[in-house]
């Protein structure tokens, strides 16, 4: 045991002598995490202005529709900004809002007489993510403004029903997949940095001449880029806890336990990596391969709801089975219904990549010498 | 002239020692586009509905399918499934008679709340539609007055909006690394050694990187419009759109190289200047639209006035003020060289 805290000194040492190697495991998800947070995570109602030059009554019925219709997220379809309207125009010219909605001042008279009425949705269409929303809004402003002013019900009732009390959002859905990207590739880059400078300072050719077994050598490695793995994973967690307040609580160590399995099946295939590759192309090849993980391992959706949108090749890796378990600890800090059976695959595929990949890395040590 | 020229070949020929790196540089952006697109929002939606068995039903599959964009792709497209009453795994429609009136109840599995909306929105449009037929005279009609004569593709935008990053990437990361390594390898003495003007040198440096930076664009908007039919109106107007973007980029990573002279730190200078840039300089939509804070962080960043300068090439609208982009990119990549050169002098002549 002795020589086991020896080694894992000598390696916490050489990786005291560029600290910023731990940064590979939480930039690149930093990155990925503001990215979608930008995209899917930031204001999500339409800001827009409402030109109301209705003369009746109906005009002020249909304006105060916008603010309330709520969408699943629990704000309004549409944030209405007063303004004049010259300067809704010019806003409108410059981006500023994303629409605007005329209503014309024969709007109340033609609806009472049945005439037609009709309402003009000024809105921008160079993303057709966002055109199709404004038409499908509208939909839901005008169907709350068709209840409220007591026209003849719908010829066919909606209604809805949701497996939990609570819906679930989607940017802390991947938040907890970025999370794992992050403990996975923090173990992943600093086994990867801590044996190419082992290459380069030829220490490898001291350890495989060793006569001991080459575990002693091989094991400090892994753990410490377990544990780098582990707390880079751990930093991201709190940086999702400040963005989106999700945060397993008492389960930390449930999700340390999934997510260190996860990261030592990765661990071993780098360490070899980083035996053979080049620096910069090895370093970021493990990135490539993180962030591929990621879009194919059920980082952006849940899994077991979704099996059939899975591609096979998804399942030859632990992450598409911890990624929903983990999201169970850390958004609802429920204990997740298949925790055993999803410990035992995982340990399953950390044994299994361990004992292959630490045996290569072992023969290849020995070659060296 | 000769002597640039030699220079330059020489620049070039270094391409051989890191083949790898330069193939990073080049292709990460369009990895990540290629990634990225396949993930990105699709207005179509399948939609699971229960076999109809009522009149009701054959109503909404009908109405159903007129949903969409006038100017652009359906929004729905009903799927019908089997439905025994038991969970749903992503979601179902099902009409139901409840007390002598049809009732549409959309099912949900455990599904985050981006895509019930979108499925709820898309059930109620469908819905209004038939209440729009029984209210005849008195239904509301929306004329819609889109900007654009046909919605485009998000996967555009974004790809676009990947151009400027994609030339940062390129010139900065290489920029860096080359330079940091002239340091760590001591071949920087040669550099010291050379009876040339350093200008010549620095000349050539930034020669290579702009055509390696170039390049790279030109392998994404090739890749964008495969993907998505969206080619410029005007190739060489983009090109030099990005010579200022990848000028800037290619000084800001010759001066981390210079200035720290190790690689990785000088990489994560690059990394960093780049996808911040990205992030904050439109990279997911309008800077304008995003309002506030952002807007204005966002227009010191050289992205910004590039994606509203190149805008107009793939969406035949302007956006923005041109010329005070164009002013903006031509100052700061002139600042950007003149302190590129300062600092090449001071490390590299200086200290010989």
């Amino acid at each position: 045991m002795r020589r086991f805290w020896i080694l894992l000194s000598i390696e916490l040492k050489a990786w005291r002598s560029d600290p910023v190697t731990a940064l590979g495991g939480f930039i690149p998800p930093l990155f990925i995490l503001v990215a979608f947070g930008l995209l899917f995570g930031g204001r999500l109602s339409f800001k827009i202005a409402v030109l109301n030059q209705d003369t009746g009554q109906y005009g002020a019925i249909l304006r105060r529709a916008f603010d309330e219709v709520l969408s699943p997220f629990g704000t309004p379809y549409y944030d209405v900004v007063d303004l004049a309207p010259e300067e809704a125009w010019e806003a409108y010219r410059l981006h500023q809002i994303d629409g605007i909605w005329l209503l014309p001042e024969d709007f109340s008279r033609r609806l009472a007489a049945g005439e037609g009425p009709a309402v003009d949705m000024f809105f921008s269409n160079y993303n057709d993510d966002r055109a199709k929303n404004h038409r499908i809004y509208s939909a839901e402003i005008l169907w709350h403004f068709y209840q409220k002013i007591g026209l003849p019900g719908p010829p066919l009732d909606l209604a809805e029903s949701y497996p939990r009390s609570e819906m679930i959002d989607w940017f802390p859905v991947i938040a907890v997949g970025v999370a794992l990207l992050s403990f996975m590739l923090g173990g992943m880059i600093n086994v990867f940095m801590l044996t190419r400078k082992e290459q380069v300072s030829r220490i490898v050719v001291e350890f495989g001449l060793a006569p001991r077994s080459l575990a002693w050598v091989l094991l400090p490695k892994v753990l410490l880029a377990v544990v780098m793995g582990l707390a880079t994973g751990t930093g991201l967690l709190a940086i999702v806890y400040l963005w989106v307040g999700a945060w397993p609580g008492v389960y930390l160590w449930a999700v340390w336990l999934m997510a260190g399995l996860v990261s030592l099946f990765w661990v071993p295939p780098t360490l070899l990596l980083g035996m053979r590759a080049q620096y910069f192309a090895g370093a970021i090849a493990t990135i490539l391969t993180g962030l591929t993980v990621f879009f194919v391992g059920g980082g952006l959706a849940l899994v077991r709801h979704n099996k059939e949108s899975v591609p096979w090749f998804s399942w030859l890796f632990p992450n598409t089975y911890a990624v929903d378990p983990l999201r169970d600890l850390v958004l609802f800090r429920t204990w997740p219904v298949d925790w055993w059976p999803t410990l035992l695959i995982l340990s399953a595929f950390a044994g299994l990549s361990m004992a292959a990949g630490l045996g290569l890395a072992a023969r290849q040590l020995r070659r060296l010498a | 002239m000769a002597r640039f020229r030699l220079l330059l070949r020489n620049e070039l020929r270094l391409f051989r020692t890191a083949v790898p790196i330069h193939a990073v540089a080049l292709l990460q952006p369009t990895i990540l586009y290629l990634l990225m697109s396949t993930i990105l929002v699709h207005p179509t939606f399948e939609m699971n509905v229960a076999w109809p068995t009522t009149e009701a039903g054959d109503r909404l599959l009908e109405a159903m399918s007129h949903v969409g964009s006038p100017i652009g792709l359906p929004y729905i497209e009903p799927v019908i499934v089997p439905f025994d009453g038991g969970p749903v795994a992503r979601q179902v429609v099902v009409v139901e008679d409840q007390g002598g009136h049809p009732v549409a109840v959309q099912h949900f599995g455990l599904i985050d709340s981006n895509l019930v909306k979108n499925y709820r929105n898309r059930l109620t449009a469908a819905g209004l539609r038939l209440w729009n037929e029984a209210l005849d005279g008195r239904a509301v009609s929306v004329e819609e007055r889109a900007w654009l004569p046909h919605d485009m593709p998000y996967n555009i935008y974004f790809g676009m909006a990947l151009l400027p990053m994609t030339v940062f990437v390129a010139a900065s990361f290489l920029g860096a690394i080359l330079v940091a390594q002239e340091f760590e390898f001591q071949t920087i003495l040669e550099y010291r050694l050379a009876p040339l003007s350093p200008a010549w040198i620095l000349a050539a440096r930034l020669t290579r990187l702009l055509l390696l930076a170039l390049l790279s664009a030109v392998i994404l908007s090739v890749v964008v419009g495969l993907r998505s039919d969206a080619w410029p109106d005007l190739p060489w107007l983009v090109v030099l759109i990005l010579v200022p973007v990848a000028l800037i980029a290619g000084c800001l990573g010759m001066l981390a190289g210079l200035l720290l002279r190790r690689s990785i730190p000088a990489f994560l200078v690059g990394l960093v200047a780049s996808f911040a840039g990205w992030v904050m300089g439109s990279g997911f939509g309008l800077a304008a639209g995003f309002g506030g804070w952002y807007e204005r962080l966002s227009r010191l960043t050289p992205f910004t006035h590039a994606v509203e300068l190149i805008f107009p090439r793939y969406f035949g609208a302007v956006i923005g003020r041109p010329a005070l982009s164009v002013a903006y990119l031509l100052l700061v990549s002139a600042a950007m060289l003149v302190l590129t050169a300062v600092a090449y002098r001071w490390r590299v002549v200086r200290q010989a």
